[in-house]
């Protein structure tokens, strides 16, 4: 009957799910192993732990093997086991200006203080599709990686470089030194507002909206700043880069029973600043003002779009609704998530919508026959 | 460790002892239970929490999870209904996450159970002062559709100014000759707040009317969990001159077990035939008790 078909049960469930596992668990092709998707799938991995918010490749590997590359899941697989662990502590502050840097550039001067470093991007390479043949593509990895372990020509590897071209001074502490920049740092030092405990809603501390963003799915966040630049809301202004870095953070947390600083590893970010010409009519014409933008991985769409809309929330002081914007719906889970359940059965709310149609309709003709009567 | 980590995660089917009792964590049920308290002490206030992403998706009952884990005890028993239907995919689903992680017994009469979790349903009968009711809910804002800025509806809720609401359903009745509004009706609650009623039907208002159990409304997405305490005033915003309306179809009679006093979803054909949307009742009437 027509009743049965809307009805899925236990069995129809449990053989999707077997279709799902028999195509992913017995594809005729080799197995992927976890080193091969953090090895050689790098950028999908940083993208799926930065919208986790969990920083484990490892992890990060299993879950787009077992989302078969669907980013978006890999990242809700990411959090819903996050959800399973307690929190046994949290990181003591680290200044960003221990980054240790593997790539760094400053747009806004040919010669900034310190090093142009242009480090691994794709950038400057012609987006040719390689259709060398695979035997011989092979033979070449194979090659190089004999040599990249022996001369350690591997970025990440211990580099002699001094410690300015390690850490180098930000093109921000050059503009403070010709008083170019609104100085809007504060002493009071306030805890960070952590979004995974408590939602976030407007008027949210900065720290809401920059953890907000550094979670966000990568696409919202480049679709935000895009719409702000060619769609309807244009709450942004375009700005000029003075930072564009990825490189090494340390994570240290207290000693439990020393209470010292202990160094516990390194997480790999993009981080940018991005300089704004403040143009409006009540701002402060001869300075800049600073967005800052921090991920995980090696991101950097998302860290820039993430600087200009974090200076963008600034400058309109809750005037609009971008902070809204931005807290409530750059999270991929959230829309993603409610996008898909419409698939989900609404028969019972349909019924209802049916109802007041037919409710309409009968007081139309009602009022229709009324006017008739009062003619007369 | 990490190959623990990583089986549990690739073994959709399989071990699940290293999983905590009721999935989450002990602070996050903690925090739940929090923001519940809070929300039975201040019936229809919608509580901010910190809201865990889940195994299921947003949207797909992950907040009326939340609830349910946060609340049930290796004692309880569960039902699971979508749409009135235990057998509804997502039901399923749902129920084999909770009864796999707790080990509870399930059931599918209201009566037998002692938490339901429900999406867009209450049920027919059966539930009492010992029962829990866990709405999941989708949109917990009721003022979304008269105002966007969150900054504007707290306030709204603060002052109690439900002005707009009122307006637009004066609009509605004035222009349409009925109040539209089909599910997820506004009430309100203890005579403060107004709250979105899920969508559960219109049909299903006047059971959380001064109900002798306990309803628990949890929106996953949107990080709140709101509750109508046993013995509280719940009333549909309408006017003076203007009854609230339920679903009513004249004529219309299931063709299971031929109720005309349950909730009924149309089967549409050449000529249309009804059966109850609450398939446990509808089973047990057709037993015997009708």
């Amino acid at each position: 009957m027509g009743y049965a078909a809307a009805r899925g049960g236990l069995d129809a469930i449990e053989a999707a799910e077997q279709l799902v596992r028999l195509k992913r668990m017995a594809s005729p092709s080799a197995w992927v192993d976890r080193d091969q998707i953090v090895g050689r799938l790098r950028l999908a991995v940083d993208r799926v732990m930065g919208e986790g918010g969990v920083w484990d490749e490892d992890l990060a590997a299993v879950a787009i093997r077992q989302s078969e590359g669907d980013l978006i899941e890999a990242v809700h697989l990411l959090r819903s086991f996050r959800s399973t662990l307690p929190r046994f502590a949290y990181g003591t502050d680290v200044d960003a200006d221990e980054l240790r840097v593997i790539r760094r550039i400053v747009p806004a001067f040919r010669n900034p203080p310190g090093p142009q470093l242009l480090g691994r991007t794709s950038d400057y390479t012609s987006r040719l599709l390689e259709l060398t043949d695979e035997s011989l593509a092979r033979e070449e990895a194979e090659k190089l990686q004999t040599q990249l372990w022996a001369d350690q020509l591997d970025e990440d590897a211990p580099s002699a470089a001094s410690q300015e071209h390690q850490q180098p001074r930000r093109l921000l502490e050059t503009l403070r030194d010709m008083n170019l920049m609104v100085d809007r740092r504060r002493t009071d030092d306030p805890d960070p507002f952590d979004i995974t405990r408590s939602p976030a809603r407007p008027p949210a501390p900065r720290s809401a909206r920059l953890s907000s963003m550094a979670r966000a799915e990568t696409g919202a966040l480049v679709n935000q700043w895009y719409r702000n630049i060619l769609g309807p809301d244009g709450y942004l202004h375009e700005v000029t880069l003075g930072e564009v870095r990825h490189g090494y953070l340390p994570v240290r947390v207290s000693h439990p029973i020393t209470g010292n600083p202990v160094h516990v590893g390194d997480v790999r970010v993009t981080e940018v600043e991005a300089i704004e010409d403040l143009n409006g009519i009540d701002e402060d014409r001869d300075r800049f003002d600073v967005g800052y933008g921090l991920c995980f991985g090696h991101n950097e769409k998302k860290a820039i779009a993430m600087a200009n809309l974090d200076i963008a929330c600034h400058r309109d002081g809750g005037q609009t609704q971008v902070e809204q914007s931005l807290l409530l719906t750059t999270d991929g889970l959230d829309s993603s998530g409610f996008l898909e359940h419409l698939k989900l059965p609404h028969y019972v709310t349909f019924r209802s919508m049916m109802e007041r149609k037919m409710a309409v309709r009968n007081a139309k003709q009602k009022s229709a026959s009324d006017d008739k009567g009062t003619s007369k | 460790m990490t190959t623990l980590l990583s089986q549990l995660l690739d073994e959709t089917v399989g071990d699940t002892s290293d999983v905590p009792f009721a999935l989450l964590d002990e602070y996050s049920k903690r925090e739940i239970r929090r923001a519940i308290l809070t929300a039975v002490a201040v019936p229809g206030y919608q509580v901010p929490f910190g809201s865990r992403e889940m195994p299921v998706a947003r949207g797909w009952g992950s907040g009326g999870l939340q609830v349910t884990l946060g609340v049930v005890g290796p004692l309880d028993t569960i039902k699971v209904i979508d749409q009135g239907d235990d057998q509804g995919v997502n039901a399923v689903n749902l129920r084999r996450l909770i009864v796999s992680s707790t080990g509870i017994p399930e059931t599918t009469v209201a009566a037998e159970s002692t938490i339901v979790q429900t999406r867009h349903r209450i049920p027919e009968d059966g539930l009492d002062t010992e029962h829990i009711l866990v709405l999941q809910v989708p949109v917990p804002e009721p003022l979304r559709g008269v105002e966007r800025d969150m900054r504007e509806l707290a306030r709204m809720h603060a002052e109690a100014d439900y002005s707009k609401m009122w307006v637009s359903l004066y609009e509605d009745k004035v222009r349409n000759g009925v109040i539209t509004q089909s599910t997820g009706y506004p009430c309100l609650v203890n005579n403060r707040y107004v709250i979105a009623t899920t969508p559960i039907p219109r049909w299903d208002i006047p059971k959380l009317d001064n109900a002798p159990f306990l309803s628990l409304f949890g929106a996953g997405r949107e990080k709140r969990i709101y509750a109508v305490p046993p013995h509280t005033k719940v009333e549909p915003l309408t006017f003076d001159d203007v009854p609230f309306e339920v679903e009513q179809t004249s004529g219309a009679t299931c063709f299971r077990c031929t109720s005309s006093s349950s909730f009924l979803v149309e089967i549409p054909g050449a000529v249309s035939r009804w059966v109850c949307s609450d398939t446990d009742w509808c089973e047990r009437h057709e037993g015997g008790l009708k």
